[in-house]
C-alpha cells in the first residue's frame, strides 16, 4: 500500500540539509555560532535573535536511528558505562560525539553555549550536563517549572522571563555579539506565522478522508518546525504544506487510496524501523488523524501563538505551558480525548517508549483510562524510539492487525 | 457441501482443522506437527495431514486461512487473520458463553474479551519477553528431567508449594535448583511453577475487565496443574475444551467458511 508522498516530502529534505550544511560551516569556519537546544518547548527564537544556528542533539539522534545508524554508538555509551536502562538518545547522542559521527557525514560544531531549556526530565539535565563536559562547552541549565495547574501563574512566567533576559547577556558575552531586539521580534514574528499555518495544517486532517497522515507526515514536518520556525524560510515551507494539503483536501485526497480508519497515536516512533512501523498501519490503511508526538516542541492546534509584541512572556509562556513534555498526565488525557472526539478517530495507539520511562511510564493507566472510562477502543504496543535491539516486529505486527481486525468488526457492527 | 480450512502456525507446533459447512460447522479432521525452522513447510505437512485424515483431497478444500506467528508465510493460504480474533472466534464456537479467553502458548500468553458474537472487544498480552508461557514451564520441566506431559498431574500431589521468586524463564532454572538443593519435593516445586505462571496471567487479564464464562486455549490449556492453578488465583472455574490446542486453528477454519459463505452468496 503505497502512501501519499509530495512536495513537502522532497522540501524537508532540502531544508534539513541546509540546516546540516549551515552546521557544518559553523564547525569548519567557527561562523555562525552554534548553541545546543532541546526540542521540547524549545526557545528558538532567542537564538534566531542572534544568528545562532541550533544544534538539537535529539534530532541527530533521530537521524542516526531512522538511518539504521544507531546501534554503534548506542554500544559506544554502554561501553563506556551507560546504563542498558539509559535514555537511548542520549546514548546514540553521546556514542556520536565519541565515535566522531553524525547523521550526514559533515561535521558538528562545539557549541558557544549548551543550553538545557528543558527540566521536565531529569535525564536530560545530566544528558547537556554530559555534552557541556565531553565539549568543554560552557552549560546554562534554564529553570522551567513543570506545569502544576492548568496555566502557569505569573510569577512562573517572570521567573522564566528573568532567566532568559541572563542567557541573553550569557550569550552576548560568550559570543561577542550584542542582542538585537527587533530581530527577536522579527524571529518571534516568523515563528507566529509558522505556528498559525501548522495549526491549519493539523485542523486539515479533521477532514474525511485526511489529505495527510498527522503521525507519519506530521513527523516530516517536525523537522522544519523546529529548525526553521522562526525563519523567513520556515515561514515560506508552511504556506507551501499548507497549500498543497489544502488542495488534496479539496479533492477528497486522503493518505492512501481509501480511508478505512483513523487514528490518534501517543508516543514517538520506533526510529530504526520507522518504515516497518508506517507499513503497519498503512496494510490497513489507517490514518493518525492526531498525534501527541507532533507537540513535543508546541502545541498549536488549540490557539497559542507566539507574539511579537510580548517577545519574552510570550517565549516563557510556551516554555511552560503550551508544549507537551512540560504538562502533566491528565492534561495529556485531555489533549488525545480532544484528538479523538473533535478529530473523529475511531481508536487511540500507544507506543510505550522502553527507554523513556518518564513519558512512558503511566501509558497502562492512560490505556484503562480510554478503554474503559471513555470504551475507546485502545492499542498498547511497546519498542523503543532508538534502541534497535527493542523492536520485536512480528509481535508487533501481531498486535497491531488484532487491533484493526477487531477495529474493522466492530466498526461494521456499527454501521449496522 | 462447504469445505474450509484454518492452519495455525505456533512458535512451536502447527495445527490444521478442517470443517464442513452447510448448516452448524462440523470438526472433520484436525492435524499437528511440530514448526520447527521450515515454516512453510510445517503449515503444508499440517494442511495435508488434516485432508488425510477427513479422506479429502486438498483441491476439494475452498478456503484456507493462516493464523499465528507463521500466518503470512503459509503459501497456500488465501487469507490471514490473527490468533487473537481465531481464538476469540474458536472459543465462541465451541463455548458460545465465553466472555474471557485465557490463551497460553509456546512463547506468548494473551488474555481476549470476547463479546457475543465471538468477536474480540479488548485483548492484553504478555511484554516480548517469554516469561509465564509455554517455554517456561518446558524448561521447568527440562531441570527436573521430566515430561511436559507428566508436570501438571505430578503439580496437583503437592502439599506444600514453593514460592517462586521468578517467572523468567531464563532464571527459573537458578531458582528450581536452588529449591531441589534445600530438599524440596519436584511436586512441591511444580505447583509453585504453576502458580507462579497462573498469577502472571492473571494479572495480566485484570487489567480488562474479567467476565465469566472464561475458556482456556492453547497449548498450555492441556496441562490440568495449570487449570488448577488458574481456577485458584481467579477464583473463578474456567473451561477447557479437548480441543483447546486447535483453539486458534478452529477459529481461522470459521473465518475460513465465513469468507467462503460471503464469496458464494455474491457471486
Amino acid at each position: 500500500m503505497s502512501e501519499y508522498r509530495g512536495w513537502i516530502h522532497q522540501r524537508q529534505k532540502e531544508l534539513m540539509q541546509q540546516w546540516y550544511a549551515r552546521l557544518d560551516e559553523s564547525a569548519r569556519t567557527g561562523w555562525p555560532p552554534a548553541i545546543c537546544l532541546m526540542i521540547s518547548g524549545n526557545c528558538v527564537e532567542v537564538l534566531e535573535a542572534f544568528g545562532i544556528v541550533p544544534i538539537y542533539p535529539e534530532v541527530n539522534a533521530l537521524q542516526l536511528a531512522i538511518r539504521h545508524q544507531s546501534l554503534e554508538p548506542i554500544l559506544a555509551a554502554e561501553e563506556l558505562g551507560y546504563a542498558t536502562d539509559n535514555c537511548a538518545y542520549v546514548k546514540a547522542d553521546i556514542g556520536a560525539y565519541l565515535m566522531g559521527v553524525t547523521p550526514t557525514g559533515g561535521k558538528l560544531p562545539r557549541p558557544a553555549l549548551v543550553l538545557c531549556n528543558f527540566v521536565g526530565c531529569n535525564t536530560y539535565i545530566k544528558w547537556f550536563e554530559h555534552v557541556a563536559a565531553f565539549l568543554e562547552a560552557p552549560l546554562y541549565v534554564l529553570d522551567v517549572p513543570f506545569l502544576r495547574s492548568e496555566e502557569p501563574s505569573p510569577a512562573d512566567v517572570a521567573y522564566v522571563v528573568a532567566q532568559l533576559h541572563e542567557v541573553v547577556r550569557r550569550i552576548e558575552e560568550i559570543t561577542g555579539l550584542r542582542f538585537d531586539m527587533d530581530r527577536f521580534r522579527e524571529a518571534v514574528r516568523c515563528s507566529q506565522q509558522v505556528e498559525e499555518l501548522w495549526s491549519r495544517i493539523k485542523h486539515l486532517a479533521q477532514r474525511v478522508p485526511s489529505p495527510f497522515d498527522a503521525y507519519f507526515d506530521a513527523i516530516t514536518l517536525m523537522g522544519p518546525l523546529y529548525v526553521h520556525r522562526a525563519r523567513p524560510e520556515g515561514v515560506e515551507f508552511f504556506r507551501l504544506a499548507l497549500a498543497e494539503l489544502e488542495a488534496k483536501a479539496a479533492r477528497g485526497e486522503g493518505v492512501y487510496d481509501r480511508e478505512d480508519f483513523r487514528v490518534v497515536i501517543e508516543g514517538p516512533p520506533p526510529y530504526p524501523y520507522f518504515r516497518a512501523f508506517r507499513d503497519m498501519f498503512a496494510r490497513w490503511r489507517a490514518t493518525a488523524v492526531a498525534s501527541t508526538y507532533s507537540t513535543v516542541g508546541g502545541i498549536w492546534e488549540f490557539g497559542f501563538r507566539h507574539d511579537p509584541e510580548k517577545p519574552f512572556e510570550t517565549v516563557a509562556l510556551h516554555m511552560l505551558a503550551h508544549n507537551l513534555t512540560n504538562r502533566n498526565y491528565l492534561q495529556r488525557y485531555d489533549q488525545i480525548r480532544r484528538y479523538v472526539q473533535q478529530w473523529r478517530a475511531d481508536g487511540v495507539i500507544i507506543h510505550f517508549v522502553k527507554s523513556c520511562r518518564l513519558f512512558s511510564a503511566g501509558q497502562g493507566d492512560m490505556r484503562d483510562y480510554f478503554t474503559k472510562v471513555l470504551g475507546v477502543p485502545t492499542l498498547y504496543i511497546e519498542s523503543d524510539l532508538e534502541d534497535p535491539r527493542y523492536f520485536a516486529e512480528a509481535q508487533i505486527r501481531n498486535r497491531v492487525d488484532a487491533f484493526f481486525e477487531a477495529l474493522g468488526r466492530h466498526k461494521r457492527a456499527i454501521a449496522v | 457441501m462447504q469445505l474450509a480450512a484454518g492452519v495455525d502456525v505456533g512458535s512451536t507446533q502447527t495445527k490444521a482443522v478442517i470443517l464442513a459447512g452447510d448448516g452448524e460447522p462440523r470438526i472433520l479432521a484436525r492435524a499437528l506437527v511440530d514448526t520447527g525452522a521450515y515454516v512453510p513447510r510445517a503449515a503444508e505437512l499440517a494442511f495435508h495431514a488434516a485432508c488425510r485424515e477427513a479422506g479429502l483431497d486438498p483441491r476439494e478444500i475452498g478456503m484456507i486461512v493462516g493464523t499465528g506467528y507463521g500466518r503470512y508465510r503459509i503459501a497456500f493460504g488465501h487469507a490471514q487473520v490473527t490468533e487473537i480474533s481465531c481464538h476469540a472466534r474458536g472459543a465462541h464456537f465451541v463455548f458460545p458463553e465465553t466472555r474471557t479467553v485465557i490463551d497460553i502458548g509456546g512463547q506468548d500468553a494473551k488474555v481476549i474479551r470476547v463479546g457475543s458474537e465471538g468477536e474480540v472487544r479488548d485483548f492484553v498480552m504478555n511484554d516480548k519477553c517469554a516469561a509465564g508461557t509455554g517455554r517456561f514451564l518446558a524448561n521447568a520441566a527440562e531441570v527436573l528431567g521430566l515430561d511436559l506431559e507428566e508436570i501438571g498431574p505430578l503439580s496437583l500431589r503437592a502439599t506444600d508449594p514453593v514460592k517462586l521468586t521468578t517467572v523468567c524463564t531464563v532464571f527459573v532454572e537458578s531458582d528450581i535448583l536452588s529449591y531441589l538443593a534445600q530438599g524440596r519435593r519436584p511436586e512441591d516445586i511444580l505447583r509453585g511453577v504453576h502458580l507462579a505462571i497462573a498469577r502472571r496471567t492473571v494479572s495480566l487479564a485484570r487489567r480488562i475487565p474479567i467476565e465469566p464464562a472464561i475458556t482456556f486455549t492453547g497449548g498450555v490449556a492441556r496441562n490440568i496443574g495449570m487449570v488448577r492453578a488458574l481456577e485458584e488465583v481467579l477464583g473463578l472455574p474456567i473451561q477447557v475444551s479437548p480441543d483447546s490446542h486447535f483453539m486458534g486453528a478452529l477459529g481461522a477454519a470459521l473465518f475460513a467458511l465465513e469468507r467462503l459463505e460471503r464469496y458464494e452468496t455474491s457471486s
